[in-house]
């Protein structure tokens, strides 16, 4: 398993992440950043690219 | 950034050789946005990047420049007198501000902004109240204009466009941008230029072309970059604006590309995919994240490791995005507005928040927007580069 924490006073709900990692993030009709906070192995490429591309480097992802 | 980005990539990908990152700062990598704006604003904003030293497995030389290269011999030599053999190379060291010459060339009391240092040096020079001139309205002078404000000073800025950021954004969205500043606080002094400095050992103020003067504390020059590219001279290289690459971001010579050595990052200047348009180098923050990752699948494919979905002759082909931050406006764009021949208001107002779309001829080369993330984003996919 995979633990995905964003820092929500960083995230200015850039929805970058949502490319790169479609079935973890969403932005919801208010514009606002959705998550879920658990995510399967096969997705840690994915995490690991929204990760890397956050303007505001507020992801953080943290291996079980 | 394009250096760890591209150390990281490697070892993601499967890469087990040695990495070694060579830096001309002393400090571990950072991110540079903040360095305009949270970073100037709070000396405590966290701007390095994350480092996982277990996964990474690199070394890292800092605060020793790399002063020449020999792609024939595969050696970088260093300002301290180092040298180390490759078997690929990696060029990824982005750029350095311009700075003008006028005839009274005061130096104190005047900065420009690209490094760490370079924004703890304007952050212990500035306090409330003080008179600052911008020359530059581009992306950086614009949001040291809106930070500067927000410390207290009284903020000129500069630069011979008629509107700021037009050049960007094009003149609907830039003058959306100065509308903003201005009730702000922020006096802006456009098609005209700094045709000389005021002052004796300090700057007291800048003579405008029209002759009228401006006082000032201090000056900050926001007025380009230039590429770090000397170091690769002599290689037969074509470094006449960064370093140019080819569709695989190999550096190209006249005898052809060379296969162990690339480009990365804010220096590197690349061929469209299907346009017959010069090659370009991009300053935008998610193009070394981008470039690494190709970098690192093509280095891999050459040391015989198994990269899925990974063909050499796949032409690299990223969508360029840029945020801004400057005062309550949140500014982000997709693609390449430069190339644009025409713009349109897609959604929303120019009093309120919007979304603009960029075209050459028909096709859409671009979005850009003030808030409205969501529908921004519904355009992304459109966009022909
Ligand atoms: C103030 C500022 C604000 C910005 N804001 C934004 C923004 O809001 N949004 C956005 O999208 N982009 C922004 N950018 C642009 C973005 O930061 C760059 O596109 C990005 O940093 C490019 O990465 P890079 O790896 O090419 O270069 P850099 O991150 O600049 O890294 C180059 C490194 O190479 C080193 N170096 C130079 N010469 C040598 C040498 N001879 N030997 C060894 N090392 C050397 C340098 O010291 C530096 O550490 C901003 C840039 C600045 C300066
Ligand atoms: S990319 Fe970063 S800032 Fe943007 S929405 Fe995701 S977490 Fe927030």
């Amino acid at each position: 398993m995979i633990k995905v924490i964003v820092d929500m006073d960083k995230c200015q709900h850039y929805g970058q992440c949502v490319y790169e990692a479609p079935n973890i993030f969403k932005l919801n009709e208010e514009d606002k950043l959705e998550y879920l906070a658990t995510a399967d192995d096969s997705e840690l490429g994915n995490i690991q690219a929204a990760v890397d591309i956050c303007p505001m480097q507020a992801i953080q992802l943290i291996k079980e | 950034m394009g250096g760890l980005r591209t150390a990281e990539s490697l070892r993601r990908t499967g890469f087990e050789g040695e990495i070694t990152l060579l830096g001309a700062e002393s400090e571990f990598p950072y991110n540079r946005p903040p360095l305009s704006k949270e970073y100037l604003l709070n000396p405590e904003t966290k701007i390095h990047f994350n480092l996982n030293h277990d996964t990474l497995q690199s070394e890292f030389v800092l605060g020793d420049a790399a002063v020449r290269a020999n792609l024939k011999e595969q050696t970088v030599s260093t300002e301290q007198g180092k040298t180390f053999t490759f078997d690929y190379l990696v060029a990824a060291t982005g750029l350095r501000s311009r700075s003008l010459k006028f005839e009274n060339n005061l130096l104190t009391k005047r900065f420009s902004l690209r490094t760490m240092s370079d924004t703890e040096k304007l952050r212990t020079a500035i306090s409330s109240g003080m008179k600052v001139a911008i020359l530059g309205a581009g992306f950086i002078g614009c949001e040291l204009a809106a930070t500067l404000t927000k410390l207290g000073c009284s903020v000129h800025v500069i630069a011979p466009e008629a509107i700021p950021l037009a050049l960007a954004l094009g003149e609907d969205f830039a003058r959306v941008i100065q509308r903003n500043h201005e009730a702000q606080g922020v006096t802006f002094h456009m098609n005209t230029s700094v045709k000389d400095l005021i002052g004796e050992d300090d700057i007291r103020g800048v003579l405008l072309g029209d002759g009228t003067t401006i006082d000032c504390d201090i000056l900050i020059e926001a007025v380009g970059s230039l590429t770090n590219v000397e170091w690769l001279a002599d290689n037969n290289l074509d470094l006449s604006n960064g370093l140019l690459l080819d569709h695989a971001l190999h550096a190209v010579t006249p005898e052809g590309s060379l296969t162990h050595v690339y480009g990365v990052g804010d220096i590197a200047r690349f061929p469209y995919a299907h346009r017959q348009l010069p090659a370009r180098r991009i300053e935008h923050w998610n193009i070394p994240i981008e470039m690494a990752k190709r970098v690192a699948k093509d280095i891999c494919f050459q040391e015989g490791l198994d990269v899925a979905d990974y063909s050499p002759t796949e032409v690299f082909r990223p969508l360029a995005s840029f945020w801004s931050d400057q005062f309550d406006m949140h500014i982000l764009s997709y693609g390449e507005l430069h190339l644009a021949t025409s713009t349109k208001l897609l959604d929303g107002d120019f009093d309120g928040e919007f979304v603009v779309g960029y075209y050459r001829d028909d096709e859409l080369v671009g979005v850009a927007g003030l808030g409205m993330r969501g529908v921004l984003n519904t355009y992304r996919a459109e966009i022909s580069i």
